[in-house]
């Protein structure tokens, strides 16, 4: 009888470590995911210097607004929190620990800002906080690789490699010279600028670096004049490439001159440079002509009519977020991280929103690699003069 | 050495704007010892001022620049009245971080009314063409910049030197409970001198504008350079902060065209750090004085 009774229990004690933590996580909630809600969180600035930039926090705001009033994700909708960080990463941390800790987010989309959001990577990740689409063209979101990052925003070296290929194979320019922001975001765009120029077997003849709070840009100027460059490719912010544009026409400079895709604006470039943007070739990656632009734009007049500026980086929170959907929808409604990181890597040449071919792995999680070039008009309207290009190394 | 002359007009038109910068600064300083951080916003804020009454209203340059002139003073007269008046003898460090907080909400108000954008400022001149004299190549929006600048800095000598307002003005710095005793209205002069200096930094706003673009941070790094200007020069002397700021643009072009454009924001610092050790009080002010 004792023999039995200890049986019992062993047996007992057998099933209550084998099933109860199946039943306690069971029962046990996912963060940030209810029966009718998930929860979602963007940093972004609001105020401050990259203010500009905000927009794609307000994007994104608009974007789940359309998917929440066309019934949701499986019978969820997205309850959207958008903080602003100013540009600070002090602040933007602190973002972080409110989205896990008080507010309790399922996932982070988007979010402006290299060193922002390096702030609160780790962070992130060690919480295991899926995030979707940061809002910059930088190696470190998929270098090393993170299980809960996805990266939306094709590389700035990739993207530099594809501009200065264009540039000499295409445009016929054979003295190349870069412009650029002496921080990371420049940096990475001149390491794609080399890259393709080792390959060629050319040499850059200038290399300028600019400083972000530089207000006078004549030296500048005046060295890239000397250096006799036929074409400048821009690293920059679009303040100083309006007054690098400015102060080389009044020392009778005007290059060919190559820009990122931070600075696609073109009407607003267009504006800002009082024409001079005329001509200028740059990169973008998210198609303005499709049907999905137009449509994100009347949601964008339903939704938050008083947004003062609509251009490129108001569309960019949509495209970059639009996998972080397509993930949510394809995890089921069986929804936590693990379950999205899976459905995520399902993604594979997906094509059915602004950017494109989005393919993520296990291995890989740079979702898109592609851009395709454009020119500024002379009313300052885009005028694409190339295909998707898609940077083929590593 | 077509790029000594370039390098030398770039050094003396940014040098122009630096010093206005300069001059706004040390007016305030003359009379209150405070260096005024909000200077910068303040000239900022007068530029958008400017610029919606020309973009907004349809208003020629020369109407807003006048009307802008004008905004500018009230808003001196404003600040002054409603941060610093009210504080109970708050002392310079006081005073500092007050002139600090009303630089955070007039930056704080910009990014609101006008958002984050860069905006373009439109002048009548031209910025691509100008004149050529000899090896000298010089674009009509710089030679404008520098005769502006000349011209208000030659009006603010005269207006210190031979008007009873601006004597008013020196009395009130050498000793306020003198100049009180001989029945100078020091606290109307105080108000009078941030009205004046919020002028001619409004004048340093119009004159950047163009060449920086306008947007809420435009004032940023030509307040420092301003400020590092008229120390080099001299915080209590006008012509010396002016001459001050004029070397610190020379020297920033040559250094950034000769040596190195990285370190070209940096180097202006350095060799102030220089001459302040050698002459605290400035390059050309004569000889240091504190009073007790």
């Amino acid at each position: 009888m004792r023999r039995l009774s200890s049986v019992f229990y062993l047996a007992l004690l057998a099933c209550l470590v084998t099933v109860c933590p199946a039943t306690v996580l069971g029962a046990d909630p996912v963060r940030g995911v209810t029966d009718t809600e998930i929860l979602i969180g963007q940093w972004g600035p609001q105020t401050g210097p990259a203010a500009l930039w905000g927009a794609v926090a307000r994007g994104t705001g608009v974007y789940f607004d359309l998917v929440n009033e066309e019934g949701g994700i499986h019978g969820r909708k997205i309850k959207y929190f958008l903080r602003d960080d100013g540009y600070q990463p002090a602040k933007t941390k602190a973002i972080a620990k409110e989205f896990v800790e008080s507010i309790g987010v399922f996932g982070v989309a988007s979010g402006v800002g290299t060193s922002t959001g390096m702030a609160a990577r780790d962070y992130l990740m060690e919480n295991k906080v899926p995030w979707v689409g940061p809002s910059t063209g930088s190696k470190h979101w998929t270098q090393p690789l993170q299980k809960y990052l996805f990266a939306v925003y094709p590389r700035y070296s990739n993207e530099a490699f594809l501009l200065t290929q264009y540039t000499v194979e295409k445009l016929d320019k054979k003295k190349i010279a870069i412009f650029y922001q002496n921080d990371d975001y420049g940096k990475e765009g001149m390491e794609g600028v080399k890259e393709y120029v080792d390959k060629a077997g050319m040499k850059l003849v200038a290399e300028i670096p600019v400083e972000v709070t530089d207000s006078d840009l004549k030296s500048h100027a005046l060295k890239l004049k000397e250096s006799g460059a036929d074409a400048v490719i821009l690293w920059i912010l679009p303040k100083h490439a309006a007054m690098i544009l400015g102060q080389a026409k009044a020392i009778g400079y005007e290059p060919q001159w190559v820009a990122s895709s931070t600075l696609s604006d073109a009407p607003l470039m267009f504006k800002l440079t009082k024409g001079l943007w005329n001509g200028v070739v740059y990169a973008n990656f998210l198609s303005t002509e499709s049907p999905l632009a137009k449509k994100y734009m009347e949601a964008q007049k339903k939704f938050a009519p008083s947004e003062q500026y609509t251009g490129i980086f108001f569309l960019a929170g949509f495209v970059f977020v639009e996998p972080m959907v397509e993930g949510l929808k394809r995890a089921g409604r069986d929804l936590n991280p693990e379950t999205f990181v899976k459905a995520m890597e399902t993604i594979r040449n997906w094509n059915d929103w602004l950017g494109h071919d989005c393919t993520f792995t296990p291995e890989d999680r740079q979702g898109m690699k592609s851009v395709y070039l454009a020119k500024c008009g002379p009313d300052g309207n885009a005028v694409k003069i190339s295909d998707w290009l898609t940077y083929k190394g590593k | 050495m077509n790029l000594f002359f370039d390098l030398f007009v770039g050094g003396v038109s940014i040098g122009a704007c630096y010093a206005l910068v300069a001059l706004s600064m040390v007016i305030i300083y003359k009379t209150s010892e405070v260096p005024n951080f909000a200077q910068g916003e303040m000239a900022m804020i007068s530029t958008f001022i400017a610029f919606t009454i020309m973009d907004g209203y349809g208003a020629g340059f020369w109407v807003a620049a006048a009307l802008t002139l004008v905004f500018a003073f009230l808003l001196g007269l404003v600040l002054e009245i409603s941060f610093l008046r009210p504080a109970d003898n708050p002392g310079i460090l006081g005073s500092i971080v007050i002139t600090l907080g009303a630089e955070m909400i007039l930056y704080g108000l910009a990014g609101w009314k006008w958002g984050a954008n860069q905006n373009p400022f439109p002048i009548p001149f031209s910025e691509y063409s100008g004149f050529t004299f000899g090896a000298i190549r010089i674009t009509e929006v710089n030679l404008w910049t520098i005769v502006a600048s000349l011209a208000i800095t030659l009006m603010l000598f005269a207006f210190f030197r031979f008007t009873k307002m601006g004597t008013a003005m020196k009395a009130v710095q050498q000793n306020p409970f003198a100049a009180k005793a001989m029945g100078i209205p020091t606290r109307r002069i105080m108000t009078f001198t941030w009205g004046l200096s919020s002028s001619t930094g409004a004048g340093a706003g119009m004159l950047i504008a163009p060449i920086a673009t306008l947007d809420p941070n435009m004032m940023l790094d030509p307040m420092l350079k301003g400020f590092a200007g008229a120390v080099l020069g001299g915080m209590t002397s006008l012509p010396g902060a002016a001459i001050g700021a004029y070397i610190l643009g020379l020297i920033e072009n040559f250094f950034g065209g000769y040596v190195s454009l990285e370190f070209k924001s940096v180097v202006a610092f350095a060799v102030i750090v220089m001459i302040l050790c050698v002459r605290p009080s400035g390059l050309f002010v004569r000889h240091y004085e504190k009073k007790v």
